[in-house]
């Protein structure tokens, strides 16, 4: 499944949307092996496209992605290894009320934090916080 | 005078089968009895009914007309509490079970060793299992969890406090 800029796709329950070359927004729900195996190749499709672009930062909103299962987590540690080994730097946008977002991000940075940022948005208010 | 026993709460519970959407039953059934606590006490309890019905279809009887075990919950007195229950074949699983359990229920820090899984993980993409879910239930859901092993029965209990009844 190849993924292209404003063209929305649907995993399962998980909708992916390239907001521009170098922004990716993930929402629903990622929990089964079928959603993960297929977003595990979309993201090493993308990922290839970022190195061959030469695009230094890439943010992944995941503020509406409102459910993972813990083999799910491990698309995200996948993904960081192979961005701290290509040089390039991921964002992720958090959402503050979701309690995966907040602890399991702030340990996913800690593995690689020249690589990785988190911003923590709160859609309740106003503003975000990076770390 | 009759002896009094001690009571356990009610309970919802589900007989897990292999295929369908089990896990999916378990997560809404956790969900439908958590409705009266509060926000981040519904997203533990929904994950910690996740990920244990994946263990116990992971790792429960394979035999797919046979239940894989049951999920349970029950909320008490501002406790949360999620039960498994499965027949194990091996007392080998059921100690490497235990000891995993043992680990993270006597360790002062879930997320350290949440942290050094998941830097393993990073370490070695190879790893074929994430082996995250325990883990998980006690780091971001705030679970504390205990088992027990009475052959062949192994039961998982996780609770947490709940403040928002």
């Amino acid at each position: 499944m190849d993924l292209q800029v404003a063209r929305p796709i649907s995993v399962e329950s998980l909708r992916l949307r390239l907001t521009s070359a170098a922004e990716l927004e993930l929402a629903g729900s990622l929990a089964t092996p079928t959603a993960q195996r297929e977003l595990s190749e979309i993201l090493t499709a993308l990922h290839t496209r970022i190195v061959e672009q030469r695009i230094p930062l890439f943010t992944v909103d995941v503020r509406s992605l409102n459910f993972v299962n813990s083999s799910a987590i491990r698309v995200f540690v996948d993904w960081i290894a192979r961005a701290e080994s290509s040089a390039y730097k991921l964002t992720f946008i958090t959402e503050r009320g979701i309690t995966w977002h907040r602890l399991s991000f702030s340990v996913l940075r800690s593995l690689a934090p020249s690589t990785v940022e988190v911003i923590e948005k709160n859609s309740a208010g106003v503003g975000g916080q990076a770390s | 005078m009759t002896e009094q026993r001690p009571t356990r709460p009610p309970e919802r519970s589900l007989k897990l089968l292999h295929g369908g959407k089990a896990v999916e039953d378990a997560r809404r059934m956790a969900e439908l009895a958590v409705t009266c606590c509060d926000t981040e006490c519904r997203q533990a309890a929904s994950m910690a009914a996740w990920e244990l019905a994946e263990n116990l279809l992971k790792y429960g009887a394979s035999d797919p007309t046979k239940s894989a075990g049951t999920i349970a919950i029950s909320v008490d007195k501002n406790l949360v509490r999620v039960r498994t229950t499965n027949t194990v074949h091996s007392p080998n699983d059921a100690r490497r079970v235990q000891e995993t359990v043992s680990k993270i229920s006597s360790s002062p820090s879930a997320r350290d060793l949440y942290r050094e899984r998941l830097l393993e993980l990073f370490g070695d993409p190879a790893q074929h299992r994430a082996q995250l879910g325990l883990l998980r239930i006690a780091f971001e859901g705030s679970f504390k969890l205990s088992c027990s092993f009475e052959p062949p029965l192994l039961e998982i209990v996780a609770e947490r406090s709940c403040a928002g009844q």
